[in-house]
């Protein structure tokens, strides 16, 4: 590092030079690295891939030069919290709105200056992003599962769209696996929770009891979620694959290896940048089924804090602000698919198509989560044991005793800390 | 104190300091953050932290993630080093033949992987491990053979990694062997020829003993490698499928980063720390009796 550090002029900074040099054009952001002026702004995802562009207008406006950093959705959250610990958090960042308890909680993120800042969103939106009753993210985007289909494939076999029941979607299983026999009805992966959630929530079951302290998963609601979710591995109807096994699942789905593909909202982008692929008439949208048609789904929603450790917090909420406002919402929703958190933004025309109208109506029906810290890892953990009882390692029954044990375990020291007083 | 100790020590001390800063200290803070429950909870609130004592240890007993991630460990342990060992030792046999050409050439190409990017390298082979396009099943539809899902079947994702951790580290070993290989007297070797001893005799009698101690010491670092496996796993299937490749490290490395139980990975990093140490000290054992030390 020393040898680095003296030396005005090494190899690296020529080889950065030089690619700046080239790039300079294309990179706005290329010469600006590590500028002491410019605020900082984590998000993962698309949304960080982005953001930059939302950036411009706000530092032409305030003069004040944004630096962004995309970070990987599957190690956000280890990034996220050693960042914490380490005092290196930027003074923006986009949340999962799950996490926004955790990082409240720890101290990483500072509760909104002005309540007004939290209004003009759709229900259940704001109840994840409170911590001890005061507000610490604002809302940014809001999604949840639905499914997307194939119209075609659905045809052959006399369908005009999904059906949105369990037994319709049972039906069309065993329909499609007659005539397909090599081929599949829904992709769910094995390792991804949000079906299995999606479904518990549809079936009206809330995983946890007693304060959030205890599992409750052998439940005749959870168990019937669970057997529904089973049953369609089981007949055939969905592949047993877990995301790393599928290289390009929107290939697969424009292939026809599967009809049915539960996704949230920014599918749409990917559906409408490879026409080529899959032609935008050969698709629909519709919302997951439940026990009995469509129903309360989890939400999937981000959110937008400022970090406790900024050093101009005036700036860092105008940058907030400026990234969760009508225009930016709406500007975001054109280039990647994210659906606008706020509720005015859904005024306008660019959100009327029926594409949207299934997400549309699902917003105001948000099915309830845990808002605990441990909550990320038991839906891991549960999807875990899911995924044994899929591929024959439990029976339905263990699987659900199996959670219990699992998540009581997990729950343990929260139950000694609820139990002497020390949190909520 | 002589004159000669004292320099010893004036020259080992910069070392010596290193170790106790980067080694020792660390290591006695992470012995005593095991005896605590530090978690999420003592981040938001230093009051929250509790000492338990042994209890991450009996908790971790009762974890069946660890014991899961043991018996993984323990699996690609087993299969990983004689498979390494093996190959290593087999290639370096082959490229010591003087019939052999190019032999520097055949010796990078060989060692390249070793020295490549982890996360490039994986890329690759999980396209040559892909069940319906990859290069590997379709070598196995030319015989005949139905297709494998590699990295989705739990039955074959170990198998499936050790095939990409055998061809990522064999070089090291490889170029470790080829240089205990040259050692080997070449006289004994054209006595025992002369004396009608077979390819597998001379190697058995003449190699092996000569290249022993070399081959301890590979086995050694591989084991204690293998008990370490954490990139492989971690950039090919995520620890899945099925919790089927998640290994010590990679269930500590979950509790520590992931979900912040920093008192429950330090137990998990003591308990890989002294598995290492047994072994390794059974190996030296091993290795005495053969007069290989």
């Amino acid at each position: 590092m020393n040898d680095r550090a003296g030396e005005g002029w090494t190899r690296r900074r020529a080889l950065q030079a030089l690619s700046c040099a080239s790039t300079a054009t294309l990179l706005p952001g290329c010469t600006s690295r590590r500028d002491p002026e410019a605020l900082t702004f984590w998000a993962t995802g698309y949304e960080g891939d982005y953001a930059p562009h939302l950036m411009t207008a706000f530092s032409a406006r305030t003069g004040i030069p944004v630096e962004t950093q995309s970070l990987p959705g599957t190690a956000a959250h280890e990034k996220y919290l050693t960042a914490r610990a380490g005092a290196s958090l930027p003074d923006v960042m986009m949340l999962p709105s799950g996490w926004a308890g955790e990082f409240a909680m720890i101290g990483a993120i500072a509760p909104l200056p002005d309540p007004a800042l939290a209004q003009d969103t759709f229900p259940g939106v704001m109840r994840p992003l409170t911590y001890e009753g005061r507000a610490f993210a604002m809302p940014w985007s809001v999604g949840s599962q639905v499914q997307f289909y194939r119209r075609d494939l659905l045809g052959e076999v006399g369908y005009d769209t999904a059906p949105t029941s369990w037994e319709g979607w049972r039906d069309l299983g065993a329909k499609l696996k007659r005539r397909h026999p090599d081929r599949y009805t829904m992709l769910m992966f094995l390792n991804w929770w949000d079906t299995l959630i999606t479904f518990a929530g549809q079936a009206g079951a809330y995983p946890l009891r007693d304060n959030d302290t205890r599992g409750h998963f052998r439940t005749p609601a959870y168990r019937h979620a669970l057997a529904f979710y089973v049953s369609l591995f089981a007949d055939g109807y969905a592949p047993r694959v877990s995301s790393n096994e599928l290289q390009d699942p929107l290939a697969a789905f424009a292939q026809g290896w599967f009809a049915i593909y539960p996704n949230g909202p920014t599918l749409l982008t990917d559906l409408h940048r490879r026409t080529s692929e899959i032609a935008a008439g050969a698709w629909g949208v519709a919302r997951m089924p439940g026990p009995g048609g469509p129903g309360a789904v989890s939400a999937i929603n981000n959110s937008i804090a400022v970090s406790t450790t900024t050093r101009r917090p005036a700036e860092a909420w105008a940058l907030a602000r400026h990234l969760t406002s009508v225009s930016s919402e709406l500007r975001f929703q054109q280039m990647i698919g994210v659906l606008p958190a706020r509720r005015s933004a859904w005024r306008s025309a660019q959100l009327a198509g029926p594409v949207l109208r299934p997400f549309a109506e699902q917003v105001e029906q948000p099915a309830m989560q845990p808002t605990i810290v441990e909550w990320e890892r038991i839906r891991l953990e549960v999807q875990i044991i899911a995924e044994r009882v899929v591929r024959g390692g439990l029976t339905i029954d263990e699987g659900l005793a199996a959670m219990d044990a699992r998540v009581d375990a997990l729950l343990a020291q929260r139950r000694r800390l609820v139990a002497a007083g020390k949190i909520a | 104190m002589t004159r000669q100790e004292r320099s010893a020590w004036l020259f080992a001390a910069p070392v010596l300091a290193v170790i106790a800063l980067v080694f020792v200290l660390p290591t006695l803070l992470a012995l005593g953050l095991s005896v605590t429950d530090y978690s999420i909870y003592a981040l938001a609130d230093w009051s929250n932290l509790r000492f338990v004592g042994f209890g991450n240890f009996t908790d971790l007993l009762a974890t069946p993630l660890f014991w899961r991630a043991l018996g993984n460990t323990a699996v690609f342990a087993a299969l990983g080093v004689p498979m390494a060992i093996g190959t290593s030792l087999f290639t370096a046999l082959l490229l010591n033949d003087a019939t052999v050409r190019w032999k520097p050439l055949w010796r990078v190409a060989l060692f390249a992987p070793y020295v490549t990017g982890i996360v490039a390298t994986a890329v690759v082979w999980r396209f040559l491990l892909n069940t319906r396009f990859g290069l590997l099943n379709w070598l196995l539809a030319q015989i005949e053979v139905a297709p494998v899902d590699w990295l989705g079947d739990p039955r074959w994702s170990i198998p499936a990694i050790l095939l990409f951790v055998t061809w990522k580290v064999f070089g090291y070993n490889m170029i470790v062997f080829t240089a205990a290989l040259a050692t080997v007297p070449q006289d004994l070797m054209e006595a025992a020829r002369l004396d009608g001893a077979g390819a597998w005799t001379r190697f058995r009698h003449v190699t092996l003993p000569a290249i022993g101690p070399t081959l301890l010491l590979a086995t050694v670092l591989s084991v204690a490698g293998f008990l370490q496996l954490f990139a492989e796993p971690y950039v090919m299937t995520l620890g899945g499928p099925s919790q089927s490749t998640v290994t010590i490290l990679y269930f500590m490395f979950d509790e520590g980063f992931k979900w912040w139980n920093l008192g429950q990975a330090s137990t998990v990093a003591f308990v890989l720390l002294l598995l290492i140490l047994s072994l390794t000290l059974i190996q030296t054992r091993i290795g005495r009796r053969y007069e290989w030390l």
